[in-house]
């Protein structure tokens, strides 16, 4: 279970103090798959960013199977990303002198398990890349690069997925594949919240949350799509 | 895969900058390396001088000088004590000096170790030009002066022959041959010295006995000259055996001289290393700025590791091992930029010094380089870790 209360978030100060959100409460179970929309500038990142503490509400509690993460320190913030939430973002943001199973390895050479290599060429298997493990992000398409990060994501277990416009920069045909990928994900078991601006990704989610201007102005649950229909 | 293959493999693909935070690290080291290293030439080079260059130990007549005063008077100063040494003492002499040195140097031989050579003084008149003649045992005394040279001619062999130093040949104007008229008796000229840059170059050698007759002072030197041949050996010790057993003579240990030498030496290097600290602390600062750029431009880096999972010690950690890499690289090059430098600057220092390679300043250099290099990165590392993921993303 997920739950935001009274989330407010407050950049700068005087004329330039922007509202990004504005007391937004929410909750989901943890196996939902939640698409966020919403113009730019709605505050859309900065709800994934707090939910996953990358950054700090201004007031407001996020509640994690039960626990408060908004107030804790960065160690314990560690010990979050090490298990329980993972991220995908829209650039990949995967290093790029590593290769594919390198920057798979790589959470797992954070939380010291960097001899599981098995198990991330099973996961890089999974998300079809299986003959790519020894390709530098940039041999790699677009597509190819958001499987790695989303294998370098499941390969530390973890109970959720925030991804930030996972298919921003890509093709529909390849878009459409990444959203398979997630769907998948959903069905085994990971809860998933994904930003986009695009209606039809958000047809692939249980529930869509509409912001603007940093409020939640609508929350839709929905039957999700299981497969991309033209 | 470890974290440190994970930088090792991220400083591969920024070569060039880590070579140039690198470059910080290769000044500072080199200027240490390289001051290291001439100066170690320079003593070297004082040593062999003095290996080289004459004797150990000088032991000259005792003499007193008594301060004469007659109430509030002063009358002048009276030499109490003989101008020379008997021949007589030699071989106690020998005996002190051997005896200290087999001490020393726990060995047995029986034969003659220190080389023992006595020279008589006479100030006399050769064409009408007053000149110092010296008493030699020829053979000991090259011992002594291994550096002389005979540039025309050949060295003392017979009892009535001369050696002739370069300027007094000249100013007298002697040639090979020549006959010189020596109180009652004569000496022919075998051979005229290189010039040496000493006293030698303006007097005449003739074997001792010759001199001792023609001046009337049969078994009597004016001083003996000691070599001991070692760097190691007692000389203060045999100069105290000397000096206590030997009445009417006084030892002096000429490393006396050697000291203040090396004292001046060693002053040099103390002002020299400053500057090399100096320069070191100035590559420190370099590297620190460096450290800073490489934090910047790896913000994103820096937040990808920390979203999939590293905590702040661990981008520490990061950072250093890319500190310690550049202090490898940093090192070795400095070491080899130091010798390099003292090649070209040693002669330039000490003139004639040929400068060698130092093998253990090679550990130096590195951990010098290493710990500049590790120091210069904790600022930067810890700014590193201060970046908000969500910021590290967004200023891009």
């Amino acid at each position: 279970m997920l739950e935001l209360k009274e989330i407010s978030k407050v950049y700068g100060e005087g004329a330039a103090r922007v509202v990004a959100l504005d007391k937004v409460s929410f909750s989901a179970e943890e196996d939902a798959f939640v698409a966020v929309m919403g113009p730019s500038g709605s505050g859309k990142s900065t709800f994934l960013n707090i939910i996953g503490g990358l950054d700090r509400p201004s007031s407001g509690e996020v509640i994690l199977e039960g626990t408060r993460i908004d107030n804790l320190d960065e160690n314990e913030l560690v010990d979050i990303r090490r298990g329980k939430i993972a991220y995908v973002f829209q650039q990949y943001h995967l290093l790029p002198s590593l290769t594919a199973l390198e920057n798979v390895l790589l959470p797992l050479v954070f939380c010291g398990a960097s001899k599981e290599v098995d198990r991330a060429v099973e996961i890089l298997k999974k998300v079809g890349l299986g003959k790519r493990t020894g390709h530098k992000p940039s041999q790699l398409s677009g597509g190819e690069q958001q499987r790695v990060a989303i294998a370098r994501a499941l390969v530390g277990k973890p109970s959720l997925i925030l991804a930030d416009e996972p298919t921003g920069n890509m093709d529909r045909k390849t878009g459409s594949e990444i959203l398979g990928l997630f769907t998948q994900l959903y069905k085994e078991g990971h809860g998933i919240i994904m930003v986009t601006h695009d209606p039809e990704i958000a047809t692939f989610a249980n529930t869509t949350v509409f912001l603007q201007d940093g409020r939640i102005i609508k929350k839709m649950n929905q039957k999700a799509r299981r497969s991309w229909k033209r | 895969m470890k974290l440190y293959q994970v930088v090792l493999k991220d400083v591969i693909r920024r070569k060039r900058r880590v070579l140039y935070a690198t470059l910080g690290v290769v000044i500072g080291t080199a200027t240490v390396v390289g001051i290291l290293t001439v100066a170690r030439a320079g003593q070297e080079r004082i040593y062999n001088q003095l290996e080289k260059y004459g004797p150990n130990l000088a032991v000259i007549p005792a003499i007193n000088n008594l301060d004469m005063k007659l109430g509030d008077v002063r009358l002048g100063m009276l030499a109490v004590g003989d101008n020379y040494v008997s021949e007589d003492k030699l071989p106690v002499i020998r005996q002190i000096a051997d005896g200290e040195i087999r001490k020393a140097l726990k060995i047995e031989d029986e034969g003659n170790i220190a080389t023992i050579a006595p020279n008589l003084y006479i100030d006399t008149k050769i064409r009408d030009s007053s000149v110092m003649v010296v008493g030699i045992d020829p053979v000991e005394e090259l011992k002594i002066k291994t550096w002389w040279k005979v540039q025309g001619g050949k060295y003392l062999e017979q009892k009535d022959e001369a050696l002739v130093g370069a300027l007094a040949a000249q100013f007298l104007n002697l040639k090979i041959g020549d006959v010189i008229p020596l109180d009652g008796t004569s000496v022919t000229v075998a051979g005229i010295l290189e010039e040496t840059g000493s006293n030698d170059d303006y007097q005449v050698f003739v074997p001792l006995d010759t001199l001792q007759k023609a001046s009337g002072r049969e078994g009597l030197v004016s001083s003996i000259d000691i070599r001991a041949l070692c760097n190691a050996c007692p000389v203060e010790t045999i100069a105290d055996g000397i000096n206590k057993d030997i009445p009417g003579v006084r030892a002096v240990a000429v490393k006396q001289i050697a000291a203040s030498e090396m004292g001046m030496m060693e002053r040099m290097s103390k002002f020299m290393l400053t500057l090399a600290g100096i320069t070191l602390a100035v590559g420190l600062f370099g590297v620190v700025n460096t450290m800073m750029t490489s934090v910047n431009e790896r913000i994103k880096d820096i937040g990808i590791m920390r979203a999939v999972g590293a905590s702040r010690s661990q981008i520490v950690k990061a950072f250093i091992y890319e500190a310690i890499i550049i202090g490898i690289i940093g090192g070795i090059l400095g070491y080899l930029a130091g010798t390099l430098l003292a090649y070209i600057a040693g002669p330039l220092v000490f003139e004639g010094t040929t400068v060698a390679y130092v093998p253990q300043y090679f550990a130096l250099a590195l951990v010098l380089a290493i710990a500049v290099a590790v120091v210069a990165t904790v600022y930067p590392a810890i700014r590193a870790t201060q970046i908000k993921v969500a910021d590290s993303f967004r200023s891009l």
